[in-house]
């Protein structure tokens, strides 16, 4: 080949003119992610300009969450017997609130999964009512509870049961959904009935699941059992509110400290739980 | 012999869907006896088979089990019918988390209080029947492996034994070796074929395999839109009829067998 031939060839690869450009997706194919970005954009500026902001006036008082930190870090053990049962208190709260819940949801869930509940339609009421309940923050809930019974601990419990129970209500419901129908059929043509049908089938296919969940929700109840605390049903979140409105800061430092600590065991714990989870 | 099951008249038309899946079914079942039946698909074999045992609602006709009229049945009355038709499915539909004897033990459910199957209380004699039939079929050893973990004919087998474990009259088997390699197939069909003949049990099997239903079964319904349009021995079912069944000329058919070289 000549080197006349290859250039001629070379020249042939070389992009040619070829007037419109081929698209590779059709036009306006981004265009919702385009209009999500744009509206975004729109509300945080009309946010920043609702809420008259002075970031000035923030960005002045920052060297004071250093010396709040700093003597929350001054741990102070005074009255540590009431913060380590207060503490024991939101643990017991949130192991309560969770079996409640728990055993609550599982019949929820039983009844608001399509495939096993009695009728259709009971399950998509049941789901409306579900998404109402978690709609409605656990702190509203516990105030109304606390109205109607007083302050106290199972004020607490009552009102942390109502996310608890939807939760669980919720995601029992899909787990339950998620055992195939052929499986239910096999039983039915048995001659079991529904009961057994639960019982023999869907629980033990489903178990893994609602441990998993159970897991997560634990750490979730406990987070708000802490936060309760504060509006007035008792347990450590009560007492850190109580220190830092006296501004004994160590003894509220502490008590974080102990809620981190034992949040994070949960974690720890779960973690490990749903490793062993997926071998069964 | 006695008939175990006869079918009337039996028409079904799925709502939302004019064309019927059954259309005035009539045939019955003698004891002991194991009918294949075959189809394009759509013909409406699973329907007839679920039909039978009612999980899927006969619009019209009566079906006799054992000379009851279940079609007039309640709730209750076909929950205590179905426990004598064992039913066989072509993905085993066990639960796969639990062992094989849990599995296994499925099959007493409609026997027992609501009670002792929440809390798992199987009889002592119904175990050792279990026990025994996984003997027959080459499981015992694997009676405490997870279902999920067995080979497709393996997963079979505990469907057999689930379904035996009801004392059926007549085994209804939907697809059973449709995804089962060769040789599983043929473990499956000849478990079906000398458990049914060794207890009498009547069997009614869906099948695709044309020399599979030739080779297993006494009589062959074949089913085309709904209609059974052949009805008569394995043996004598010819490449006619067979054009009749899948509506197809013998050409364009695999039927498997002596038949393909004929």
């Amino acid at each position: 080949m000549s080197t006349l031939e290859l250039e001629q060839q070379g020249a042939l690869s070389a992009e040619p003119e070829l007037g419109e450009r081929i698209a590779v997706k059709p036009k306006g194919a981004d265009m919702p992610i385009y209009i999500f970005l744009a509206a975004s954009a729109i509300l945080c500026v009309v946010s920043f300009f609702v809420l008259d902001l002075n970031w000035g006036k923030v960005i002045e008082r920052i060297p004071n969450l250093g010396s709040v930190v700093a003597e929350m870090l001054h741990f102070s053990l005074d009255k540590f017997d009431l913060t380590i049962s207060t503490l024991m208190e939101t643990i017991a709260t949130t192991i309560l609130a969770v079996f409640y819940g728990l055993i609550i949801g599982m019949v929820v869930g039983a009844f608001g999964a399509k495939n096993i509940a009695p009728w259709k339609g009971l399950a998509t009421v049941i789901q409306c009512v579900l998404t109402f309940v978690r709609a409605v923050p656990t702190t509203v809930w516990a105030l109304l509870i606390l109205a109607c019974m007083g302050f106290g601990i199972s004020a607490g419990i009552a009102g942390l049961l109502f996310h608890t129970i939807a939760f669980f209500g919720k995601v029992f419901a899909q787990t339950f959904e998620e055992v195939p129908e052929e499986t239910l059929e096999a039983l039915r043509a048995a001659g079991a009935n529904r009961i057994q049908i639960f019982f023999g089938a869907v629980l033990p296919a489903s178990l893994t699941g609602l441990i998993a969940w159970s897991a997560l929700r634990f750490e979730i109840t406990f987070g708000e059992a802490t936060i309760l605390g504060m509006v007035g049903a008792g347990g450590v979140g009560y007492t850190i509110m109580a220190a830092v409105n006296s501004y004994q800061l160590g003894r509220a430092g502490l008590a974080v400290v102990l809620v981190f600590i034992f949040a994070y065991i949960i974690e720890a714990v779960t973690t490990t739980m749903k490793g062993k989870l997926k071998v069964l | 012999m006695e008939n175990i099951l006869e079918l009337k008249n039996v028409s079904k038309t799925y709502s939302g869907n004019d064309a019927p899946s059954l259309q005035n079914v009539e045939f019955s079942v003698k004891e002991g006896e194991i009918i294949g039946v075959i189809g394009p698909s759509g013909a409406g074999k699973s329907t007839l088979l679920r039909c039978i045992n009612r999980l899927v609602e006969p619009s019209e006709g009566q079906i006799y089990l054992e000379n009851k009229e279940i079609t007039k049945m309640n709730h209750k009355q076909m929950k205590y019918a179905r426990r004598r038709v064992g039913m066989i499915f072509q993905h085993y539909n066990l639960v796969g988390r639990l062992t094989v004897m849990q599995n296994v033990m499925h099959g007493r459910l409609g026997y027992m209080s609501t009670a002792d199957a929440i809390f798992g209380n199987y009889s002592e004699v119904d175990k050792r029947h279990a026990l025994e039939l996984l003997e027959m079929t080459g499981l015992k050893e694997f009676r405490y492996h997870k279902a999920n973990d067995l080979s497709g004919g393996q997963k079979q087998r505990v469907g057999i034994v689930r379904a035996l474990m009801q004392e059926p009259c007549i085994l209804l088997c939907d697809e059973p070796i449709a995804s089962l390699d060769p040789a599983s197939a043929r473990v499956v069909m000849e478990l079906i074929r000398d458990l049914c003949r060794e207890k009498q049990i009547a069997c009614i099997v869906n099948l695709h395999q044309v020399d599979v239903a030739m080779e297993y079964t006494d009589r062959i319904i074949g089913m085309n839109s709904g209609k059974v349009v052949y009805n008569g021995g394995s043996k004598e079912l010819s490449g006619e009829d067979l054009e009749r069944i899948y509506g197809k000329p013998m050409g364009e058919l695999i039927v498997g067998g002596e038949r393909a070289n004929a």
